[in-house]
């Protein structure tokens, strides 16, 4: 019964991100299978996926690939100098690339691991899983600017109204939570961008991921009001729904009736689940120590990482986690350094974590920022925003690490090899969760929209996949 | 090559009408046909004719007996004046109004309620709200830095007005598209008027402030950084908005490519860009030279301000990293009060008989409008290889689609560009328009029925929805074209229909089975209230709503945990006045980075772009908010102060009371039972008195006063509160 494919009939059902397994219980036999109508019902993919979810891993502000992941050492050799001239007519946001001066990279890369990828001196725990991890060395865009780029890095487009990557996987896959949402936002700062960092653009607003936060009240009105007792609430509650049932049985053919009487109980049940989630007082010692989470600067994102894991064991189908502070554009080499340090072990602890405990097959972990930063100078010692080359890296999910896609030009400007755009690292990720990013579509003003839009022909998910 | 062909029928058409006409029109879209207007189905031909109020019906009923489904019986009388409140003005009735029309028996008495309804000035606050969806308005820029919007609050209470002055729909586009070309007068004040705007220069005021339509769409901060791409998506917004709002049409496809399904070209697309390329945003100053020399005289207090902050910056550079003595310290708060007292001392209106406040502190009120690029800047607007910036192929004049222009017998040409606007507004509002009227018409019937006869108000093209009733959409576009546009007469006429009067609780087998979507109308659509209409009848009930109107946006206090994800502080200034926290929601303030949380929970529109439909979800969010958040218990408490000022502190008349204002009705024998079973478990001794009740709460005992609160707030909790049948 209703084959109905119109949008709003489509949104008639469902919780805040939960599947609705609860919601069988509450419907009557006029009001049709629960799992048919229920947006966020789990779903199989379009074909057989090494990654189930995702925990992806965003540097606010645009890491510098230079101290990172891709190591020029020509950039010492000309430190100070100009560019050479085939680079001069690149626009940048803030530096005139014509009259800006090379920078040598701030840190030392070593080679680590069987494979020995080069990865600087700045993630001394992340480094020992190198064979873990698959470096994308030729990210691209042509964004310069933060708004712009980070829509792009998140929606695929530069224009706001646009659906994040995490609405996209849950719109394709559901969610596998009874009582958690299936898109979860964590940041350790702000939001940059506000919601739209994690917004469900055009397609229906279930898909709209949650801004959890890692302390206090986890989700907006989570908390009861002072004024109610924990029993006065049930007593409520229950009058509440028996009167919600008589409306609803003298209205026929209305299923959003039943799917709000079934949201009341599932907000009750999350009043408990959210505070359980970031509760991490039942975790041993040897784990807190894992993500760093007693000392500082990693106690923070620390915390973010381990709720992370929390998540995903719950069947939270996309976590995404915000280190917000990368934007060197004065002293990139301390504002790194500290940026790092709160970052390097959390995200070590939270690779060897899910490995230890069978997850990192299942859960693919993607690292990157809206742009990398230019190989020119600014001001004394700092780096402008570049969005022609940079870096990112995959782990789990599949993924086979150890190993390096394409490269920039010598002086780490130009994407040159293997040019992989943001479209494209799209594309792979839904790739690795089962998901044509072809087939994948929502018809909106008078189109089938894709993640992707018109591009992610350079889909790695395949490559990525073999030793 | 399609171009040239298309140009060549327009130059033909002139000469071989007939002919070249209907040789396009065999495969036109059936939305760029001009409507004729179809004669109703004669009701003598229809077995439920005697149900016919109007032709509204006869068109309805036809399809529906074609279909042999059954019409659902008429609502109750107590269901239609609930829903005539809330479709009009957005409030629910007051159990004495709900009276007042049960006890009206005359047989005019629904015509009279919709009559006065739109007679009431909340009723352009409620109709003004579903154009600003399609206006995609928000009082800031979104991206990154969401930079504040400081008058587009103009716009929102232009259209606001422009809804309660019933003003003819053509004339309402005419002004957005382009106010400054079509009422140009010279708007410098007479200064012997003093602070009296006459009134013609008002009108001319008012068509300006219109066309902020422009001025309140997404920008990016960072835009003098990559100026060129900014001023390309500035520009796309525009023609994406236009086409939207006024046209119905998505052109947004046509940036890249020609249009794979519409007879649009490219070429068509950006010829609409330079119709705006010789536009851009200024800023209108609104009042005259003599506010403008009560500025200049006071402008010193401003100084005043400046030198008092500097005196502290001063003294903070000179003690830094020192422990203040007592002298310090006095000498400190003394500095700070300066800076205080220099504020305060700020004029806050100009002077005069009619003052005008300024826009904060001492700035001149100003609304963000269109106006003339100078010559000199305009752009040459270049057809777009890909729709990518980097890849510009030949120049595009200003020019109407080219398939639209022969629809319309148009010459397509606007080249001058100061003038293109206009002629482009002029174009739209052609009485023979094929889209203009139509489309409207559709998004009233949405509004009115939460589905339009096109279900894609936004897309009247091949990939939006094909009419359910093309008949009725057309005879209804024409009669509202001949009647002079007017919009109340479309209310009155569709709402005296009895497809509208119908019941939404028929649950006919037969029907639910063959039309479940109930795209014939053999009932009549439950509707779920958006945020705003929530957070007004949450209000309404406690007796707290405040229903002025108009002005800049209102920030409400917010909870801890709503301003988690806010940027930072600064985006969310709250109202000092606490009156002015329960205005209602068209009030308050939209930010694109930050929606107010309940209405970003009950499905606020995405400002991005135009919203021709809102989405109904049913989250969990929604029930945290109603048990949980801070600002409806706090109207629980009022609700029942309300209660026991109104009702006494008898619980029968108290449940009586509650249920009447809540819902607009009286409880069921059941229903008030076992609300008072609910009030009894609650009233128990060791029940928590309320840690802030309010006055009108103080009269009942403690134990009493957090029970009747419970209940007000399990009031707002039900469905019913939240529906519309």
């Amino acid at each position: 019964m209703h084959p109905s494919s119109s949008r709003r009939d489509f949104l008639f059902q469902g919780g805040l991100g939960f599947g609705t397994l609860a919601l069988g219980d509450m419907l009557h036999a006029e009001d049709i299978d629960p799992r048919s109508q229920d947006p966020l019902a789990a779903r199989a993919p379009h074909f057989p996926a090494t990654a189930k979810n995702v925990i992806f891993l965003f540097m606010q502000g645009g890491a510098s690939h230079l101290e990172t992941f891709d190591n020029k050492p020509i950039l010492t050799k000309y430190d100070g100098q100009l560019l050479p001239e085939s680079l001069q007519d690149f626009d940048l946001a803030q530096i005139n690339t014509a009259d800006a001066k090379v920078m040598a990279s701030q840190f030392p890369f070593d080679k680590y691991g069987d494979s020995g990828v080069e990865i600087s001196r700045l993630f001394p725990h992340l480094s020992q899983h190198a064979d873990k991890l698959a470096i994308i060395r030729s990210m691209h865009h042509e964004l310069f600017i933060h708004g712009s780029a980070m829509i792009m890095m998140h929606s695929g487009t530069s224009l706001l109204g646009h659906p994040s990557v995490g609405a996209w996987v849950v719109y394709g896959l559901g969610c596998e939570s009874d009582n958690l949402p299936a898109y979860i936002a964590m940041t350790d700062g702000i939001f940059r961008n506000g919601a739209s960092m994690y917004s469900s653009g055009f397609l229906p607003a279930v898909y709209q991921g949650v801004d959890m936060r890692a302390e206090g009240v986890p989700i907006q009105n989570l908390q009861r009001q002072s004024d109610i007792t924990a029993g006065e609430q049930r007593l409520l509650l229950d009058q509440i729904n028996a009167w919600n049932r008589e409306h609803r049985q003298t209205r026929p053919g209305d299923s959003r009736l039943a799917a709000r009487i079934a949201n009341y109980e599932l907000a009750f049940r999350m009043q408990t689940a959210a505070p359980e989630l970031i509760d991490l007082s039942g975790e041993t010692e040897a784990t807190r120590k894992l993500y760093g989470i007693d000392d500082e600067p990693s106690a923070r994102f620390g915390k973010m990482c381990l709720m992370s894991r929390r998540m995903v064991e719950r069947g939270v189908r996309y976590v995404q986690l915000i280190c917000g502070g990368w934007d060197a554009h004065g002293d990139c080499k301390g504002n790194h350094q500290s940026q790092a340090a709160k970052i390097d072990q959390p995200i070590a602890g939270l690779i060897a974590d899910l490995e230890q405990r069978g997850m990192l097959n299942d859960t693919l972990l993607v690292w990157v920022g809206e742009f990398g930063r230019t190989p020119i100078r600014q001001g004394t010692n700092g780096r402008d925003h570049h969005p022609y080359g940079f870096s990112a890296w995959l782990a789990g999910g599949g993924v086979a690490g150890g190993k390096t896609i394409g490269a920039t030009d010598d002086f780490g400007f130009n994407a040159v090899e293997d040019k992989v755009h943001v479209n494209d690292l799209h594309a792979t990720m839904l790739g690795l969760m089962g998901l044509d990013h072809e087939q994948l579509t929502y018809h909106f003003e008078g189109r089938d929209r894709r993640l992707t839009d018109v591009g992610g022909e350079n889909n790695l998910a395949q490559r990525l996949l073999q030793a | 090559m399609i171009r040239k062909f298309q140009q060549f029928l327009v130059v033909m058409f002139v000469s071989f009408l007939p002919t070249v006409v209907c040789a396009v029109d065999d495969d036109l879209l059936w939305s760029l046909r001009t409507s004729t207007r179809p004669d109703p189905p004669p009701f003598e031909s229809l077995k439920h004719g005697q149900q016919v109020r109007n032709a509204v019906d006869q068109f309805v009923l036809n399809r529906l007996e074609e279909a042999s489904l059954e019409p659902a019986p008429h609502a109750a009388r107590r269901t239609l004046v609930r829903r005539a409140y809330f479709d009009l003005i957005g409030l629910p009735p007051s159990p004495e109004q709900v009276d007042a029309f049960m006890e009206d028996e005359s047989p005019d008495a629904w015509p009279r309620l919709i009559d006065s309804l739109l007679e009431s000035k909340h009723y352009g606050e409620r109709w003004g709200r579903h154009w600003l969806d399609v206006a995609r308005y928000a009082d800031s820029g979104g991206y990154e830095t969401d930079i504040y919007y400081r008058n587009a609050w103009r716009y929102r209470d232009y259209v606001i007005k422009s809804f309660n002055d019933d003003k003819p729909y053509d004339v309402f586009v005419q002004e957005q598209i382009a106010g400054d070309e079509l009422w140009p007068d010279n708007l410098d004040l007479d200064p012997r008027r003093v602070y009296i705007i006459p009134e013609k220069k008002q009108r001319h005021l008012e068509a300006r402030i219109a066309t902020g339509f422009y001025a309140l769409g997404p920008r990016v901060h960072e835009s003098a950084l990559d100026a060129k791409r900014l001023a390309y998506e500035t520009m796309t917004d525009w023609v994406d908005a236009t086409a939207s709002a006024f046209m119905g049409l998505t052109l947004g496809c046509s940036r890249c490519h020609d249009h794979k399904f519409d007879p649009f070209t490219q070429e068509d697309y950006f010829a609409l860009h330079a119709i705006f390329a010789s536009a851009r945003e200024v800023e209108l100053p609104l009042w005259n030279a003599m506010g403008e020399a009560d500025w200049r005289q006071s402008y010193p207090r401003v100084l005043a301000v400046e030198e008092a902050r500097k005196a502290y910056r001063l003294f903070e550079a000179k003690t830094a990293g020192q422990t203040l003595s007592p002298e310090q310290q006095t000498r400190k708060q003394e500095l700070l009060a300066a800076i205080g007292q220099a504020v305060l001392a700020l004029p806050e209106q100009t002077g005069g008989q009619a003052t005008i406040p300024y826009d904060g502190l001492m700035h001149i009120p100003t609304a963000s409008i269109l106006g003339r690029e100078h010559p000199a800047l305009i752009r040459t607007v270049h057809l777009l290889e890909r729709g990518e910036l980097q890849k510009p192929g030949k120049p595009i004049q200003s020019a109407l689609p080219v398939s639209l222009a022969i629809a319309t017998q148009t010459p397509a040409d606007l080249a001058d560009p100061f003038t293109a606007r206009k002629r482009f507004a002029l174009w739209l509002t052609k009485k023979d328009h094929p889209l203009t009227a139509r489309v409207m018409v559709n998004r009233i019937w949405h509004w009115h029925f939460g589905r339009g006869i096109v279900e894609t108000p936004n897309d009247f093209g091949n990939m939006g929805q094909p009419p359910s009733h093309p008949e009725l959409l057309d005879w209804l576009s024409t009669r509202f074209v001949d009647g002079g546009w007017k919009i109340k007469d479309l209310h009155r006429l569709i709402m005296n229909s009895a497809t509208y009067r119908r019941s939404s609780r028929f649950g006919d087998e037969r029907a639910l089975v063959k039309d479940p979507d109930n795209r014939l109308l053999w009932r009549m659509n439950r509707r779920r209230l958006e945020g705003e209409a929530i957070w007004d009848s949450v209000h309404s009930a406690a007796g707290t709503i405040n229903l002025a109107m108009g002005g800049p946006p209102v920030a409400p206090p917010l909870a801890g945990d709503e301003i988690a994800s806010l940027r930072e502080k600064w985006h969310w200034v709250v109202s000092a006045d606490p009156a002015q926290h329960t205005r209602r929601g068209v009030y308050l303030l939209v930010r694109r980075n930050f929606q107010f949380p309940i209405f970003e929970v009950f499905d606020a529109p995405v400002t991005a772009v135009s919203c021709p439909v809102r989405d109904v979800t049913t989250v969990a969010t929604q029930a945290l908010w109603g048990l949980n958040n801070h600002s409806v218990f706090r109207q629980a408490m009022q609700m029942a102060g309300r209660i026991v000022t109104e009702a006494g502190d008898d619980r029968t008349a108290q449940i009586d009371r509650a249920w009447r204002i809540a819902l607009g009705r009286p409880p069921t024998d059941d229903e008030a039972e076992s609300s008072l079973l609910l009030l009894e478990d609650l009233e128990t001794e060791t029940a928590m008195p309320l840690k802030n009740p309010p006055e009108t709460l103080k009269s009942v005992s403690p134990v009493r006063a957090q029970a009747l609160t419970k209940l007000c707030l399990a009031l707002f909790n039900l469905s019913e509160f939240a529906f519309v049948d």
